[in-house]
């Protein structure tokens, strides 16, 4: 629980730097889309992720780096049965490309021409049944926005927790490509309260709170924990499980990968909490949360190992070096 | 006719030292929320959520975003009582 120790420029660098650029590219690829088709699209996003791939020498050796932990896990050889080299990332890159084209096909309530693997969505199921809301967890790690599609079919509303002062922009690129789609963005601005009341609201009114859990934001100001992921430590965000603890729902680890064209599994599972209430007991209870959290990360890392989108140190290993 | 302003702020003292785990020596009617008790914006939803069940008074975004020091949030509740 200590304060956040990963390589401080790295968030912030992040979250600067692609965000801007992926807003941008948003919108070319989602007009190419809309002119010219699905294929168009994804040969687009080929060249835009290629284009990335051959600059971004970072991003590049993260990926390598990423790929040789998961290879050094005791599964990892059978997924990866060779040394990752620079084919193994661009086959990375290029999986990222996939998925870009398959969010923006959703966005276009394209949804219906994929078909889904459930797993364990049952419970899911039974708290819309109930009207009960609930906090989602995912990460960047195959398509989060497969839960708008499950989401859909019981009629729950979806809102994105964002830390992006672009949730508004992304906000309006949404709103524009499917007006009928039942998703907000809350922006959390930082040391703000209006958020965490927003999603009291959401919550109270029995709609989901989607949240993105494996990455920390600038404004998390320590409450992270140190969690072994990957046989390395990683700095996980407590406030997912904080809020979930605070508004006493329930919450889930909700993850969609992708196995082929237009083809995804979906996983729904529910993270329990040990028992008790009580505040200074709390923090051992989101501790073990994030465990249990990054464990599934892990399981699923490890059997789809190429459809991990952060593209970043994430293990802090360069800047540990150069220090 | 509700509590009294010291009631109010006993009630208080006691929710921060027993679930926040501060000294009682820190908390004062003038000790800043974010200041001096170092409470963020989770703790400060937390701490209501508390007083909200425990007093039977409710805070809006409003009230949390216009406290600053622990008196003030004494008076709020006693405005709203």
């Amino acid at each position: 629980m200590s304060a956040s120790s990963l390589a401080p420029g790295v968030p912030p660098r992040w979250s600067q730097i692609a965000e801007r650029g992926s807003l941008w590219g948003l919108r070319v690829s989602v007009w190419c889309y809309r002119a010219f088709g699905r294929g168009a699209a994804t040969a687009l996003c080929h060249a835009i992720v290629a284009y990335f791939f051959l600059t971004d020498r970072a991003g590049r050796s993260a990926s390598r780096a990423y790929l040789r932990r998961v290879r050094a896990t005791p599964r990892g050889r059978a997924v990866l049965d060779h040394e990752p080299g620079l084919w193994d990332s661009f086959l990375h890159y290029r999986s990222f490309a996939l998925s870009i084209v398959d969010r923006i096909a959703i966005w276009f309530g394209r949804g219906d021409e994929f078909e889904y693997d459930l797993h364990g969505v049952d419970y899911f199921d039974r708290l819309a049944e109930e009207g009960r809301g609930a906090i989602v967890l995912g990460a960047h790690l195959g398509s989060f926005d497969a839960l708008r599609l499950l989401a859909a079919r019981t009629g729950t509303r979806v809102n994105v927790l964002m830390f992006t002062e672009h949730a508004h922009r992304i906000n309006a690129v949404l709103r524009e490509l499917s007006p009928g789609f039942e998703a907000r963005v809350i922006r959390v601005a930082p040391g703000s309260v209006g958020a965490v009341f927003e999603v009291r609201r959401c919550v109270d009114r029995g709609e989901i709170v989607a949240i993105l859990g494996d990455r920390v934001e600038p404004n998390d100001r320590g409450r992270t924990c140190r969690i072994r992921f990957l046989g390395g430590a990683v700095e996980l965000p407590q406030a997912p499980f904080l809020l979930a603890q605070l508004l006493d729902c329930p919450i889930l680890f909700m993850i969609a990968l992708r196995q082929g064209p237009a083809r995804y599994e979906v996983f729904a599972e529910e993270l329990v909490p040990p028992a008790g209430a009580s505040r200074p007991g709390r923090d051992e209870r989101v501790r073990a949360l994030l465990l249990d959290y990054a464990a599934r990360l892990e399981h699923h890392c490890v059997r789809n190992p190429f459809q991990w989108f952060n593209f970043f140190d994430y293990w802090g290993e360069a800047a540990a070096e150069s220090r | 006719m509700g509590l009294a302003r010291s009631e109010i702020f006993a009630a208080v003292a006691e929710a921060l030292a027993r679930e926040f785990e501060l000294a009682p020596q820190d908390i004062r009617p003038e000790a800043h929320l974010v200041d001096d008790l170092d409470l963020d914006s989770i703790d400060a939803i937390d701490l209501a959520v508390r007083l909200e069940e425990q007093l039977g008074v409710s805070f809006t975004e409003q009230d949390l975003k216009s406290v600053q020091t622990l008196q003030d949030v004494v008076d709020l509740i006693h405005e709203r009582i």
